[in-house]
């Protein structure tokens, strides 16, 4: 029931940014079926739509990835349940895991779920919605992003305070990216294009090539692979 | 089935620092068998229990629980299967309620006994939809203690039950300790509550700085530890008293009073080498073997 | 039941408090021939002992023939007429430490002196208490 345990530790962070990352779905729903000045002369105005929807959610998928990935064992000392968790018969690193696991289940669920409404509202509405879209946009923001989540989980195999995880947490994304910006030969530090899509995304149908940008994304995944594989290695050598 | 050793260390040592929290300790608990484990706070109890249960890793030495050595991540795992633990700040998740609680340890023990829980939660009046973070101090505790006592194991730690309980669950706790052990399970726990101890323990052991000062049945403490109080003619040398066995000597003037581990009886005989005018021979409770014991120390 | 109360501060093996306490109930006739004693495991949760203190008050008592133990039914008394013999023994003993006690009493020692005596002298191992 370990999985359980995650669930009901995860519940509320998960459906507070449930409801947030469904609030660009619900603009969606609310611009109807009317064109703005700015979409008229766009030749494809609704795939348009979707993917500035998209960008909006998928800005705050990456606040949920790390907020999913806080707690763990590390926290649990600080409340005082740790000596009970790490006394069952398991091992550290199933622990570890199904930590992991229910979350990448949650981050998912996150990247997916506008889209399901999106769908809803374009299959109501009867206006055109791009199945390839979606899954081209689904694909890279949590192909793409989940390194959020494995750094945020390795950050909290780390660092015990609740406020003090939080904040090296997002220092993390905000050192990353300035040093893109500053950095030539880090300029791949900055997630942003390829987790919401802009960088490959066709800008006049707003639909992606053929041909995705597979090495990155399975960088990406690789490197949330290492930072798991790393809190995993901390937690076993840690003392409780 | 005596003479299997559920718990044995050897050398067993733990330093934080230039603070050596555990010191070369030999420790070997029996199966079958109630042993309590005394010591002042900070003398390296729970230390010793978290190194058993593989919390944190012995600086030094190493040891066995259930046969299995306990720096051996996967045979600790396994050893856990078979052992029930209740630690002492009575652990739980605050947000789950207490049925949630219940079905969550359950899930992960093949020893557990349905019929025990459901027996515990109506005798601690315990209520099945609260959550644990509005629950009392006590009930946490009792909720804590159904866990493991709702289990079969082949050993029980408690590291000090009976804080925060009220005589009567003090009572009860000591009932089903001495039920666990009926059924076969070696009973380990540490307790400040000596009378607890004196009670059910078959064998005890005392900690203190890190390093065990006994470790003896209870019989052989009940037969051999005597207080012997003597009136003398006139003032005696201290040094006439040193025998084997004894462990304290006390003069004021006239009177002295010897505390001693055993041989009481060369004592007795030495005072009348000695032409006491009284002698006076008390047994001695635990509580004062302990408080003598880690006084010399 | 409530016959047996053992007591852990008196400085005698608690095992051997309960034989002495199963043996004063079988020679006052409180307890039986045939009468049956708990299980170990009952007796040891109602006296909130350690179960070994049992099993070895038992396993001795069943030495002497006091008991005997039948597998999966318990222990049963078996009082012997060596047994009532001791009976004899006892209520005799018990007639002059009456007799005694009345005497100190009208000396002017109080109870409580009295029974710090008898302690003292008992703890004095037989061997010694010889000697003097």
């Amino acid at each position: 029931m370990l999985w359980y345990k995650a669930w009901l530790e995860t519940r509320w962070r998960f459906l507070v940014c449930l409801a947030l990352i469904l609030l660009p779905a619900y603009e969606f729903f609310h611009l109807g079926t009317t064109l703005r000045s700015w979409e008229v002369d766009e030749p494809f105005p609704y795939f348009r739509r979707l993917f500035y929807s998209h960008a909006g959610s998928a800005t705050v998928w990456q606040f949920a990835a790390i907020f999913l990935g806080l707690g763990g064992l590390v926290r649990e000392r600080a409340t005082g349940s740790s000596s009970l968790t790490l006394t069952l018969p398991v091992s550290r690193g199933r622990l570890v895991g199904v930590r992991v696991g229910v979350g990448v289940v949650e981050a998912t669920a996150l990247a997916v779920a506008p889209w399901v409404a999106n769908l809803l509202t374009s299959a109501f509405r009867g206006t055109p919605f791009s199945a390839s879209q979606a899954a081209c946009c689904i694909l890279l923001l949590a192909g793409g992003g989940m390194v959020y989540f494995a750094m945020a989980v390795l950050v909290s195999s780390v660092v015990e305070g609740e406020y003090t995880a939080v904040a090296i947490a997002f220092g993390v994304v905000i050192l990353a990216y300035a040093l893109s910006r500053d950095v030539e030969w880090l300029k791949a530090l900055n997630l942003f294009p390829l987790v919401t899509g802009s960088g490959y995304v066709n800008k006049e149908t707003f639909l992606f090539p053929e041909a995705l940008p597979w090495s990155s994304i399975l960088a990406s995944l690789s490197v949330a692979g290492l930072m798991v594989f790393a809190s995993i290695a901390i937690i076993q050598r840690r003392e409780f | 089935m005596n003479g299997a050793r559920v718990i044995q260390t050897n050398a067993l040592s733990k330093s934080y620092g230039r603070v050596q929290a555990v010191r070369n300790l030999n420790l070997a608990v029996e199966a079958n068998r109630i042993t309590g484990f005394l010591g002042r706070n900070g003398a390296g109890k729970s230390t010793t229990i978290k190194m058993l249960l593989g919390l944190i890793r012995p600086t030094e030495g190493g040891g066995t629980v259930l046969g299995k050595q306990i720096t051996h991540r996967e045979g600790n795992r396994k050893t856990r299967q078979r052992v029930a633990y209740v630690a002492e700040d009575k652990p739980l998740y605050r947000y789950m309620t207490v049925e949630q609680m219940i079905r969550f340890t359950a899930s992960f023990y093949g020893d557990w006994r349905p019929e025990i829980s459901r027996k515990l939660l109506l005798e601690y009046e315990l209520p099945p939809d609260r959550k644990v973070k509005t629950l009392s101090k006590g009930m946490r505790t009792k909720l804590a203690l159904l866990l493991a006592f709702s289990r079969n194991p082949d050993l029980l730690i408690l590291d000090e039950p009976s804080e925060g309980l009220d005589p009567v669950m003090i009572e009860h706790l000591l009932q089903t300790m001495v039920a666990q052990a009926g059924q076969g399970a070696a009973v380990f726990f540490s307790s400040h509550q000596i009378a607890e101890v004196e009670r059910i323990a078959d064998q005890v052991c005392i900690l203190d700085r890190g390093c065990l000062l006994l470790d003896t049945s209870l019989d052989r403490l009940r037969e051999s530890y005597r207080r012997i109080d003597l009136v003398l003619p006139s003032e005696a040398a201290e040094h006439e008293f040193r025998i084997p066995g004894v462990e304290r000597i006390r003069t004021n003037g006239r009177q002295v009073s010897v505390f001693a581990s055993g041989n009481a009886e060369a004592v007795i005989e030495r005072a009348h080498d000695f032409h006491a005018i009284s002698v006076e021979v008390a047994p001695v409770g635990l509580r004062e073997i302990f408080l003598e014991t880690v006084k010399e120390n | 039941m409530t016959l047996f109360k053992l007591i852990p501060t008196s400085g005698q093996p608690l095992y051997l408090q309960l034989m002495q306490q199963i043996r004063h109930a079988a020679e006052t006739g409180a307890l039986q021939n045939g009468d049956q004693l708990p299980g170990i495991r009952t007796l040891a949760e109602e006296l909130v002992v350690s179960p070994n203190t049992v099993a070895k008050a038992y396993s001795e008592l069943e030495h002497e023939g006091l008991l005997e133990m039948r597998q999966g039914a318990g222990a049963f008394v078996c009082v012997k007429r060596r047994t009532r013999l001791l009976t004899d023994h006892v209520h005799a003993a018990r007639a002059k430490v009456r007799d005694l006690i009345e005497e100190l009493r009208e000396n002017g020692l109080q109870d409580e002196e009295i029974r710090r005596a008898f302690e003292a002298e008992l703890l004095i191992p037989a061997a010694i208490a010889r000697k003097r």
